[in-house]
């Protein structure tokens, strides 16, 4: 184990340290991002986990379920984002069931931030919480890594999304249909893992309407045309 | 008092800083993976255990019991998968027999996770879970942060690159039993050729619904064969250059001498070559 | 009193081989000697109301609230033990305070009146505590537009949200009120309290249900309703002191408030004028009511 001088205040007095992974520590050197759209959100991801220069998995699952249409994009160290999606998974199912009505995005956001904010030291976790209810519609909130919340109408997130703000600004359009908020989705996260060296394998998407989640899966070997599963 | 004892942390923390290396822990150099096939999953790894440079002991058991059909291949650290994996062993015995239900390789999954991720990666336990349960076959990885994934073939340990290039090139999806257990001793031997932190003999352990068999030594490609010179010398090779001896009366002078009688001088009698 | 002198209704959480619990029932007696506490549901906020019985003259008028503020959508009133009042009053700003700590956003009514049911539910349980002497009256306006999560930055879509369910409402006004048992219901109209016989009768004219109500109707009904409630105690002194809440386009912009002084005064002018009016009516539609009509079991 590396102590070194991390953690330490700089001279201004406000440093956040970013490259705080623990040796050997598996991260999601990551391409993430989700959207508002016409009927919901759709959430989107690459599939690269890597320890170094080794991918420790290359058909990750970084879409990750915490409650009914509730979701989140998980990016940073592998174990913290687990670790902490899984707490609020077991909060959401215990609000469902305490308080008789489903929790709403804003209830999971203030739940995820509540986490990352108090441990804001100890982790190193950037979220993106989308989610569809049928009082707000869909939801998209970032959290990125100090623990403040940003309601958005489209979030990226991970190593890759330096690579896309150009791309994403330039095609953005409010209130798009599915197939458009798909192929805006699609066309980011190519480009963001053809750019970067932490992202790749596969594009995982996640589509929330009041209809319900439905997964879409996109393959490298069809340069990401044809959507599998 | 009870618990742990922190008196020579300072001295060790000032002895560390002016350059005395801190012990090395007994690691296992490895390679561990996992394979799912038609009806189970097979687990296999090399026997190697390493403490730096030195092969600490050729023949080390790294397959480790948690429920009769759930087991897990370990590297890292010796001392940490051994304990974390017997005490998840215990809490998931004691869970099922709580519950009356069998228990789950998610839940032993789970409850692996959540135990390393509270020791933030000091525990070195780095795992491969395994298993056949009442919902179907389970594989897992568990990093020694708490980070785990979910996969058809797994790969860990030092040897896991080499490993994996095996799986890379040769899977493919709904295999018999007998081809998963043969690509995933391939994978081994890929780390014990190929690997220094791996070496020696390859143990397989594979899981179905209705059993478990766990095979020590399925692969030993490397056996010590005999040696083709007898390197025992003749008797007088080593020349006496001079001779002495010493009598009981000269050691009394230093040590005082009893000779035992009776029963006491019986039962002390030494048996040797029994 | 057929229960007195078997020993059944000494202790708290003992039952009586018939299955009743006498000191929950004695609490009930307690709340039937307290001043009247009414809550009325309207189409656009909600109103409570209490007869603050004049104990002394020596009482500075206006001073000694009995209506307090839960969270700032929120009020409470209750008939019985003042004390026990004030406690039920600090326990609720705990549960929304801690609400609002956890999920960034104020408690419902709904959500308040549960906790606060539970609460009261286990002050029945055990030997060492007696129950609540009071019966509570919780009236709250539960936003009907989207709030943002406490501490969240920035906005969502400029359009708006897509995939929002067209047509649904959510929000709006709740009253609800709780019993020493800790029994709870949502009422359109609650009263409780010496006077609730009276009250619940006037209730019951307004014809809460349909939703036509609205506010500032709502607020000369219930001062009209104290007056009448009090007729029955006609030798005592008596103070109203009315809250409101009402929604984001009325008066108080979906906060819990006092009624304003003219307001209030132009409400009690109008109780005082038409309680003079059917004056003699008033004794014999008391005789036409059953005496245990009040009584709600589960």
């Amino acid at each position: 184990m590396e102590f070194g001088t991390t953690g330490m205040l700089n001279e201004d007095g406000i440093h956040v340290d970013m490259e705080r992974l623990k040796k050997g520590e598996v991260n999601l050197g990551t391409s993430i991002m989700a959207i508002n759209f016409k009927d919901g959100v759709i959430l989107g991801a690459d599939s690269r986990t890597t320890t170094g220069a080794y991918i420790a998995n290359r058909v990750t699952d970084k879409l990750t379920q915490v409650h009914d249409t509730i979701w989140c994009c998980r990016s940073g160290s592998a174990a913290d984002t687990q670790a902490v999606a899984d707490i609020v998974q077991y909060q959401l199912g215990m609000y469902g069931i305490m308080n008789g009505r489903q929790p709403t995005t804003q209830t999971a956001a203030a739940m995820f931030q509540e986490l990352c904010y108090e441990n804001k030291d100890r982790l190193s976790a950037g979220l993106i919480i989308a989610g569809w209810d049928e009082r707000h519609g869909g939801q998209v909130y970032s959290i990125p890594l100090g623990g403040s919340l940003h309601k958005q109408p489209y979030a990226i997130g991970g190593s890759g999304s330096t690579y896309i703000y150009g791309y994403c600004d330039a095609n953005w359009k409010e209130g798009m249909d599915e197939e458009e908020a798909v192929n805006f989705v699609k066309g980011a996260l190519q480009e963001a893992i053809k750019w970067d060296g932490s992202s790749g394998g596969v594009i995982r998407m996640v589509v929330l309407t009041k209809k319900g989640a439905n997964r879409h899966l996109y393959l490298p070997d069809t340069n990401y045309a044809v959507r599998h599963e | 008092m009870p618990g742990f004892d922190f008196s020579n942390h300072t001295r060790n923390a000032a002895l560390h800083a002016r350059g005395v290396p801190l012990p090395k822990a007994t690691s296992t150099g490895t390679t561990i993976v996992g394979c799912i096939f038609e009806g189970g999953v097979v687990i296999a790894a090399d026997t190697r255990a390493t403490s730096g440079p030195i092969v600490a002991d050729k023949n080390c058991e790294k397959l480790h019991y948690i429920a009769p059909q759930i087991w897990c291949a370990g590297a890292g650290t010796a001392a940490d998968t051994e304990f974390t994996t017997s005490l998840i062993s215990s809490q998931l015995e004691l869970h099922s027999l709580s519950t009356g239900r069998k228990p789950r390789v998610v839940t032993c999954m789970t409850m692996l996770k959540q135990h390393l991720f509270r020791y933030q990666g000091h525990i070195g336990a780095y795992l491969v879970v395994a298993g056949v349960d009442p919902t179907g076959v389970g594989l897992f990885t568990v990093h020694a942060h708490g980070s785990t994934d979910k996969l058809p073939y797994v790969t860990m340990g030092s040897g896991s690159l080499a490993a994996m290039s095996v799986f890379e090139t040769q899977w493919k999806a709904k295999m018999t039993e007998e081809e998963a257990v043969t690509l995933a001793s391939n994978a081994i031997q890929a780390g014990i050729f190929n690997d220094l932190g791996s070496g020696s003999n390859v143990d397989v352990a594979i899981i179905t619904k209705d059993k478990t068999t766990l095979k020590r030594g399925f692969v030993k490609p490397n056996q010590r064969s005999k040696k083709q010179k007898s390197y025992v010398f003749k008797r007088g090779t080593t020349a006496v250059l001079n001779e002495k001896i010493i009598t009981r009366e000269d050691i009394s002078k230093y040590v005082t001498v009893h000779e035992l009688e009776g029963e006491a001088a019986a039962g002390e009698k030494m048996d040797i070559d029994a | 009193m057929t229960s007195i002198g078997t020993g059944y209704d000494l202790t708290n959480s003992v039952f009586s081989p018939d299955g009743r619990n006498f000191q929950v029932e004695y609490a009930v007696k307690a709340v039937e000697n307290g001043g009247t506490s009414i809550g009325i549901r309207c189409k656009d906020g909600v109103v409570l109301a209490v007869e603050k019985v004049i104990t002394s003259k020596l009482l500075k008028p206006g001073a000694n609230k009995r209506i307090a503020t839960i969270d700032r959508h929120m009020g409470v009133v209750s008939s019985g033990l003042v004390p026990d009042g004030r406690h039920f009053v600090s326990r609720a700003r705990d549960e929304a305070a801690s609400w609002r700590q956890v999920y960034k956003t104020p408690i419902t009514t709904k959500d308040l009146a549960s906790r606060m049911g539970g609460y009261l539910q286990a002050y029945t349980l055990y030997s060492s505590v007696r129950p609540f002497g009071i019966t509570a009256i919780v009236a709250g306006w539960d936003s009907e537009v989207e709030l943002p999560v406490d501490g969240e930055v920035g906005s969502g879509p400029s359009i708006g949200s897509g995939g929002k369910v067209e047509g649904k409402k959510f929000g709006g006004p709740a009253l609800y009120m709780i019993e020493p048992s800790g029994l709870y219901w949502g009422y359109y109209g609650a009263a409780t309290g010496k006077g609730r016989q009276s009250a619940k009768a006037e209730l019951e004219k307004l014809d809460l249900a349909s939703g036509n109500l609205s506010l500032q109707d709502g607020v000369k009904e219930a001062a009209k309703i104290i007056y009448i409630a009090h007729a029955d105690n006609k030798d005592k002194e008596f103070e109203l002191e009315m809250t409101w809440i009402s929604n984001l386009d009325g008066p108080t912009k979906g906060r819990h408030e006092e009624v304003p002084k003219d307001i209030l005064e132009e409400a009690e002018r109008l109780a005082k004028k038409e309680l003079e009016g059917d004056e003699d009516e008033e004794e014999t539609k008391e005789e036409d009511k059953p005496a245990d009509g009040d009584k709600m079991e589960e």
